[in-house]
């Protein structure tokens, strides 16, 4: 019942936070007209995601590193300036919307970095279609958001079909003999769980479901330790993770717990504490950050006195087409749309080669899917995992 | 089916320690209700308030999720500690709640709706307000007691948490009992509830009286929240809300303003989510939980053991 | 003098239930409060006590000024009201109830001794002393209202209608029992009374209320034989 409340609330916040920005969008226009006549200026890039709550570690790396870039655009570009407009959907879809329509709304967003989970952008990118509002997401990753003939949408990463039978390949390699799979009914999670299933066949011995928002796992652990599985597949985000990890543990749980990118974030090892987290194990369609290439390691290591954390790469590149594509001169969404449909270069940082399909997907072959185990409460990077 | 039947000790044993968490956020609930025919809505987020209270005592303490266990002894002080902090800690926030969000619309003859209004509000301030403290952050909880099973009989076991869990609970609980039953500032409650009028005839002062109730009730749900704490291993500005929804259940459940039926409406709650857990799947425990409560109250409209605090004797 | 309400108005949202009552009572005495159904004897008592706050005129009690004090302070006071309709604590035992009377004192050790007392006054009382008082009889919730009043040791004693539902063998009975603790426990007291034959008989004094106004005044003994309560109040033609 509250949720409806907080809908409702939350309705009337956005709604004042959109007037908000309006207001605030038309005096940045008014201070720039009379500018360039041929060159638009103060274009904006939006970036879409989760900068606050339980799942924002796996977002504000992504996040900085936009910032990063159009920094180092600005300083070579500082008479025509662009800038990242932030939305924060805290992960939420029911926020989505209401944030979509008001980047919709800003007529100086050419293009959007994000949404940054599947179920946000289940409810973000039919928005972002009826404006033509291109967007090039960096994490989400559920297969069937290219099936929605949205021209708009494109996936810097690999998709689940990549990451489910990496993660299942895996779990195979390290010779588990029954394996329990659990997800959290998200857009996210339950599509990953799914290909997990499908890729590992007769060794699921048996699945369960969580449920958002859920606090106490026991009936779960009960089953997992019952089931005498020896490895665990957790399709799903941190925020239910960590508390159903740190469960499992104290359940008796000994075995092995391997999660998706969902999990690959800096929460998940400071909110389950080292001793608990040790050892666990997530997928990702993303090359450590750390080994990308070029000077974006030392940029941004110089720029936030930390390590490029998970995405930030990708992030990185993907916020360079826009700004390549602006540098060129295109200011319009359908301009950029179009840059985007012709686009085929390599990324700087990840060397991954940015060339999309009808449906936007990237060419299979561009996917690589690493492992990262949980060491001394940090993901340290474990291997390329090999194509079954 | 073969999961329940496999499982059985174990649901048991954590379902009961679940319902007992339940049954001490619900008792705030049911006490409320039975002195002001009021839901308070902001009690789940008084609970949230003290899941924070006991990290930050924890915290202050050098303590957190990655910090190693400490012996058992320093666990149950800093346990102890950390249930006075945050019993301390919800008792004045229901207390504020009280004096903020009802008291003034009680002075003015506010018509119910506008105490359901209020206390929605209560409830999002203190939640929202919490998640801007926070910066919606999830935190984890330190390791306190050992996890292996403290002794077993049979395929029944008891881990240590799950023995601290269910004993503070019934202590308090029979605190409770003890108090309303057995002192006068008990019998000056159970006046109130059952005729304010008239209580305030005997020289019963009702402002007083239902401060005392919201203080109570902060305190049972203080020590939930710890208890909570412990169990869940993490918390954020949100944990409220399910918990709370939960607890609420419980209380109609046993009997809305009915204490021993908000303790019997928890235990019983906790259990027949982990057992329809196991039969069902997951994913169909809260739809079991609130199928168990709809049910109930199709045969027992005024649940288990009936309203109020003594009124459903008259 | 004990009580003295001194013209006072008392409105229930718009409709004014007391034009300007003016009333006093003196320590020692039994007052009778007479009138016809809806005349504001139970609003004026109301007012007394507290539970109803008033528009206009003062309240004194005692030497204090108590127009604007809170009902549960008056207690302290020393004044006690037994409510129409008993209000009889319904999930409480008789002895929770009696003590619920007690509840504002601070002399502990008398109050065991006081509760002897009213149980000698009612013995029913004490037969049923471990029943909830919901499920008492309405003669015995009655006896339990005036003898929980009773047991704050008021200064002054407000009874609103103790003998409504009583038979008549029981009716005789508490007028016995009111005019013993008025002679043997020196207690003053605020009666209300349908029974006006009987009211008026016992009390010193008493007035008649009609619509919201006093109309007479007068001892007990003058306003039995006044021609015209005979007339209204006592049934006589
Ligand atoms: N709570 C109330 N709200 C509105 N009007 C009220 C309320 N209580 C009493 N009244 C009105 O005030 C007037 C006086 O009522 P009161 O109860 O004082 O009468 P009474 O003399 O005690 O009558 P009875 O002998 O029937 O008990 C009546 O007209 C009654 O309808
Ligand atoms: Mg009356």
């Amino acid at each position: 019942m509250r949720q409806i409340f907080v809908r409702a609330i939350g309705g009337v916040a956005l709604a004042a936070l959109v007037l908000g920005g309006a207001a605030a969008c038309k005096q940045d226009e008014g201070g720039t007209e009379g500018g360039s006549a041929s060159k638009v200026c103060d274009l904006k890039i939006g970036f879409f995601g989760a900068l606050s709550g339980g799942d924002a570690g796996l977002v504000t790396p992504g996040k900085q590193a936009a910032d990063l870039a159009v920094k180092q655009y600005n300083a070579e570009h500082a008479d025509c300036k662009v800038s990242i407009q932030a939305y924060d959907s805290q992960g939420k879809p029911e926020l989505a919307g209401g944030l979509a329509t008001s980047a919709v709304g800003d007529a100086k967003v050419v293009g959007i970095v994000g949404p940054a989970f599947s179920g946000e952008s289940e409810t973000a990118n039919p928005i972002f279609q009826q404006a033509g509002l291109p967007v090039i997401t960096q994490s989400a990753t559920r297969p069937s958001l290219a099936d929605n003939g949205w021209a708009i949408f494109h996936r810097g990463v690999g998709n689940d079909f990549s990451q489910g039978p990496a993660a299942a390949a895996y779990i195979k390699s390290i010779n588990a003999a029954k394996v329990f799979v659990v997800d959290d009914q998200s857009a996210y999670g339950a599509g990953l769980a799914d290909e997990v299933k499908k890729a590992l066949g007769a060794t699921v011995v048996a699945s369960d479901k969580a449920t958002d928002n859920q606090q106490d796992f026991s009936a779960i652990v009960t089953k997992v330790t019952s089931s005498g599985a020896t490895a665990l597949f957790y399709g799903g985000y941190t925020e239910e993770a960590s508390p159903f990890l740190k469960q499992l543990r104290a359940g008796g749980y000994k075995g092995t717990f391997v999660g998706g990118d969902g999990i690959y974030d800096a929460n998940m090892l400071s909110v389950t504490g080292n001793a608990d987290v040790e050892g666990a194990v997530a997928t990702c369609p993303c090359a450590p950050a750390t080994t990308a290439k070029g000077t974006f390691v030392q940029d941004f290591k110089a720029e936030f006195n930390a390590e490029p954390g998970v995405y930030a790469d990708v992030a990185y590149d993907l916020t360079k087409i826009y700004l390549e594509a602006i540098g060129e001169g295109k200011s319009s969404r359908a301009d950029i749309q179009a840059f985007l449909k012709s686009y085929n270069k390599a990324g700087s940082a990840t060397g991954v080669t940015y060339k999309w399909d009808d449906k936007g997907e990237l060419d299979p072959a561009q996917v690589r899917v690493w492992s990262y185990i949980a060491k001394n409460g940090a993901w340290a990077p474990d291997k390329e995992i090999p194509k079954a | 089916m073969n999961e329940l039947i496999n499982g059985f000790p174990v649901l048991t044993v954590t379902g009961l320690t679940q319902g007992a968490i339940y049954a001490l956020v619900a008792l705030g609930y049911t006490l409320v209700y039975g002195v002001l025919r009021l839901i308070n809505f902001a009690h789940s987020d008084v609970f949230m308030i003290g899941t924070f209270g006991a990290i930050w005592t924890w915290s202050a303490f050098g303590f957190d999720a990655n910090s190693p266990r400490p012996s058992v002894g320093g666990a149950l002080g800093l346990i102890a500690l950390a249930i006075v902090v945050a019993a301390i800690l919800c008792g004045i926030f229901a207390m504020l709640v009280e004096v903020t969000a009802y008291r003034p619309l009680r002075a003015r003859n506010a018509p119910p709706l506008a105490f359901l209004i209020t206390a929605i509000g209560a409830s999002f301030v203190l939640s929202e307000g919490m998640a801007a403290f926070t910066n919606r952050r999830q935190f984890g909880v330190p390791a306190m007691l050992p996890t292996d099973p403290l002794f077993s009989i049979g395929s029944w076991q008891v881990t240590p948490l799950q023995l601290t869990t269910i004993a503070v609970a019934i202590l308090m609980m029979v605190a409770l009992d003890w108090f309303v039953q057995r002192t006068k500032f008990g019998r000056g409650i159970r006046a109130v509830a059952q005729d304010a009028n008239t209580a305030a005839l005997m020289g019963v002062n009702k402002n007083r009286v239902i401060l005392l109730v919201f203080l109570i009730g902060g305190l049972m749900a203080g020590v939930a929240a710890v208890l909570s704490d412990m169990k869940a291993a993490s918390t954020r500005f949100n944990v409220g809300f399910l918990i709370g929804l939960k607890a609420f259940a419980a209380a109609v459940l046993g009997g809305i303003g009915n204490l021993r039926g908000a303790a019997l409406g928890g235990i019983l709650l906790g259990l027949a989510e982990n057992y329809g857990s196991a039969v069902f799947g997951t994913n169909f425990r809260d739809f079991i939980g609130f199928l168990v409560l709809i049910l109930l109250l199709m045969f027992r409209p005024t649940g288990l053991l009936g309203e109020s605090l003594g009124r459903a004797r008259a | 003098m004990l009580l003295e309400v001194d013209n006072i108005t008392l409105l229930y949202g718009r409709i004014q239930a007391l034009h300007g009552i003016t009333v006093h009572v003196n320590e020692g005495e039994i007052v009778a409060l007479i009138g016809a159904n809806g005349a504001g004897k139970t609003t004026t008592m109301r007012a007394v006590s507290g539970v109803r706050a008033i528009a206009s005129g003062r309240i004194r009690f005692n030497g204090v000024d108590i127009t604007r004090m809170r009902a549960d302070l008056r207690v302290i006071q020393g004044i006690c009201q037994s409510p129409e309709g008993r209000g009889v604590f319904p999930g409480m035992t008789v002895r929770e109830n009696l003590e619920m009377g007690a509840y504002t004192r601070k002399d502990t050790g008398n109050i065991a001794k006081d509760m002897d007392h009213v149980l000698d006054l009612f013995p029913r009382l004490r037969e049923r002393f471990k029943q909830a008082g919901g499920t008492l009889s309405g003669g015995e919730q009655q006896m339990l209202a005036v003898g929980r009043a009773l047991m704050s040791r008021p200064k002054l004693l407000l009874l609103d209608e103790p003998s409504m539902g009583l038979a008549p063998m029981l009716i005789q009975q508490i007028f016995e029992i009111i005019t013993e603790i008025n002679q043997r426990d020196g207690t003053t007291i605020l009666l209300v009374e349908q029974n006006a034959q009987q009211a008026l008989s016992r009390a010193h004094r008493a007035y008649v209320l009609e619509t919201g106004s006093i109309v007479k005044e007068g001892t007990g003994q003058e306003l039995l034989h006044d021609p015209a309560v005979k007339d209204a109040y006592l049934g006589v033609a």
